[in-house]
């Protein structure tokens, strides 16, 4: 239903918006012609997409609105409730999760753009050898990330981590790392901060690699030094990619799953378990269908808003209307 | 304010190119100094050696009293205008402007005093807040020009600051740029391929080609003592007209083509050498202004065919063709022009009002004291 509704708006679009230019009729035509055909060529495409993308989330939202009742055969809808929300809203759980998530999101995010624009500059004075370099850089990145958290297991875990090896033989003793609040969560950040490094630094240095060579060296006629021609140049000229890069990774890190599932479970206590793994939880631990998909749904609505919010506030970075 | 002085400079690329071969060449305090040559021949990469963004791979650099070959630009107080402009695509035409002043923590009022003084100047006040993707090329190049001029430092370089602006405009900013340089009396080379530009404003004038300088010295000792064959046809617009000639009893006549060019004792007297190239083959070098339009079959002229008559107004410039063989310096002028020039053809400048039009058969005789002759195996000036 939505496919057609949304291609039906499409199709009268094109003729609406070029309305005004009238003696260009006969282009105009073609251009609608060329629209319709455009159109009839995507709609397979569009609609195997709907099924799996925009049914699911259409029925999640539905879900979340309604008194969702388990029978034996499955559930049954009955009536539509606000209380789902309600629910969340006055569920201390959600609220710490809610804001681990942003916390998390937050600070990986910031801390992968710091290492992998500073890691990108550092490729980009690489002449020789920037290729290897590069593909030993993704290694972490192409590893998929159940089994990544797998690896990190080794390095963390309470019997035979690696971590609580070394620690202990510096003389500190042997700390609990999951198992405690701070270190979990810190370790976990670590864990994404490894993954995710190398995938800003691939983007800064793609960005990097555009900047025209010349205004660094009029820059450098002018008196700047390295560190001023960073700041004063490359960094205003690269806004456009970090912002991408930025807008990528607070997509992915908002809805972080896979870490805290095999690292922690979400524990200790409820200390790791973000916005998903409550979803997840509530869901399928639970059996709770309608205040699950409350979760999710507010999940997406928040990280939506918050993309939003970004992209307004650097509009013209990601337009490169700035330049 | 610093004199420069180059001393046996040379430039390799990593790929082995030698593209600037044996520099010598030193610049005067406050000296405007014009860099000429065909494109390819290493303008560029000279003024960037000067500038620091390029390494020396031998000889010396002195600004002042100081050798910076490895001192980096930014402590060579240098201003330099790219040839591409080279402007910060997210400042505005102010802040391009005012950085180098802002780097150095110049006051704020000072910075906008004198970005606004050079924005006038150059006629760029409505665009002060204006990013610089919004301008055309010639406002860009006049905020280069802008960025250069409110550094006041002891060296200027220009990379063809003119290049993309229009007539009237280039000819305006010429006198400018002069104006601006006399005041800050500041030693600048200037890059051009506008060799009227070069004439017009260098105190002295240096051709390259290939890497190697060629000659250096004011404009007018350029055009009337050419040290080769293509100084000659390089300064001087339209070129000069080369033909292959012979001596003949002695150094007494000259045969162009088919006629006969009696050299008087003037021409002998300003070249002693000649006496030594009695009858041999020579490249004889005719301005343009030194032909005169005379009847067909006049004593000591050259019977030509007129092809073309472009009327300038202030003259005439007559395209015109003859039997005689010219001589085309290689790497002088474009390749296509080359090849449109039919052996044998050349351009005299003569009086506007002179009838005479394509298709018409005229002599033209040439004035034997300011003739060029050249060997014809070294291609260097005889004189
Ligand atoms: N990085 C480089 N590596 C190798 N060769 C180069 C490099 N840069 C320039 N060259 C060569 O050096 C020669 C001189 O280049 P340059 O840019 O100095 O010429 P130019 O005189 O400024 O020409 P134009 O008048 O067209 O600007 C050219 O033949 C060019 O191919
Ligand atoms: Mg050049």
């Amino acid at each position: 239903m939505a496919v057609v509704e949304v291609a039906d708006e499409a199709k009268v679009d094109p003729s609406a918006k070029q309305k005004p230019k009238v003696n260009k009729q006969f282009r105009d035509r073609n251009q609608i012609m060329l629209a319709r055909l455009g159109w009839r060529f995507t709609t397979p495409a569009l609609v195997i997409v709907g099924a799996i993308t925009i049914f699911p989330v259409v029925f999640s939202i539905v879900l979340s609105l309604s008194n969702v009742n388990i029978t034996g055969n499955g559930f049954q809808l009955q009536g539509f409730t606000f209380s789902n929300y309600s629910l969340l809203i006055h569920s201390s759980e959600w609220r710490y999760s809610l804001g681990f998530t942003v916390f998390y999101t937050f600070v990986s995010v910031f801390i992968e753009v710091v290492l992998g624009t500073a890691f990108a500059v550092l490729m980009e004075r690489l002449s020789k050898g920037r290729g290897p370099m590069m593909a030993l850089l993704l290694l972490p990145w192409s590893i998929i990330t159940v089994i990544s958290a797998e690896l990190w297991q080794y390095v963390y875990q309470g019997t035979y981590g690696v971590l609580q090896y070394l620690i202990n033989s510096v003389g500190f003793g042997k700390p609990v790392i999951l198992g405690t609040p701070t270190p979990a969560i810190i370790a976990m950040m670590a864990a994404d901060i490894w993954k995710t490094t190398p995938f800003v630094s691939v983007i800064v240095l793609a960005g990097l690699v555009m900047l025209p060579s010349d205004v660094f060296e009029a820059a450098s006629v002018d008196g700047c030094t390295p560190w001023q021609s960073f700041w004063k140049i490359t960094f205003p000229l690269l806004r456009p990619t970090l912002s991408i890069a930025v807008l990528f990774r607070i997509l992915q890190a908002f809805g972080v799953f896979d870490l805290p599932f095999v690292l922690t479970s979400g524990g200790p206590g409820t200390s790791t378990t973000s916005l998903a793994i409550l979803g997840y939880k509530v869901m399928f631990d639970n059996l709770q269908f309608g205040p699950g998909s409350a979760v999710a749904v507010s999940a997406t609505l928040l990280v939506l808003i918050g993309c939003l919010a970004f992209l307004r506030a650097f509009r013209t970075q990601v337009n490169g209307g700035d330049l | 304010m610093a004199t420069i002085e180059m001393s046996n400079m040379k430039k390799r690329y990593p790929n082995g190119a030698d593209v600037i071969r044996d520099v010598s060449l030193s610049i005067a305090e406050g000296e405007f100094m014009v860099l000429v040559g065909p494109s390819g021949c290493g303008k560029t990469t000279l003024l960037r050696m000067i500038a620091g963004l390029e390494d020396i791979t031998g000889g010396d650099l002195m600004i002042g009293d100081r050798r910076v070959n490895d001192v980096s630009p930014k402590d060579r107080d240098i201003a330099m205008v790219f040839q591409n402009y080279a402007l910060y695509p997210h400042m505005s035409v102010r802040d391009n402007i005012g950085f180098a002043l802002k780097l150095r923590k110049t006051d704020d009022g000072e910075i906008k005093r004198k970005v606004e003084e050079a924005a006038e100047l150059l006629g760029l006040t409505p665009y002060l807040d204006t990013k610089p993707r919004q301008l055309s090329g010639g406002q860009r190049q006049r905020v280069a020009m802008g960025r250069a001029i409110v550094r006041e430092p002891s060296v200027f370089l220009m990379d063809e600051p003119l290049s993309n602006l229009d007539a009237k405009l280039r000819v305006k900013m010429r006198s400018e740029i002069l104006k601006i340089q006399r005041r800050l009396g500041v030693a600048t080379v200037y890059v051009t391929h506008d060799q009227t530009e070069a004439m017009t404003m260098g105190d002295r004038v240096a051709v390259l080609s290939k890497g190697d300088i060629l000659q250096c010295d004011t404009p007018q000792n350029l055009y009337d003592h050419p040290v080769d064959q293509f100084v000659a046809s390089f300064i001087g617009s339209p070129s000069i007209n080369m033909y292959s000639a012979q001596l003949s009893e002695g150094a007494k006549f000259l045969n162009i083509g088919g006629e006969s060019v009696e050299l008087t004792d003037v021409a002998h007297i300003s070249h002693p050498s000649l006496a030594s190239y009695a009858n041999s083959r020579i490249t004889v070098g005719i301005r343009p202004e030194d032909l005169e339009l005379v009847d067909k079959g006049t004593p000591n002229s050259i019977t030509a065919t007129v092809e073309l008559v472009e009327a300038l107004g202030s003259e005439l410039l007559v395209h015109f063709n003859t039997d005689a063989k010219a001589v085309v310096v290689e790497g002088v002028k474009d390749e296509e022009e080359t090849i449109l020039e039919a052996s044998g053809a050349g351009v005299a400048r003569i009086e506007p009002r002179a009838s005479v039009k394509a298709g018409d058969i005229i002599g033209l005789r040439p004035n034997p004291a300011v003739m060029h002759f050249f060997d014809v195996n070294t291609e260097l000036a005889i004189y």
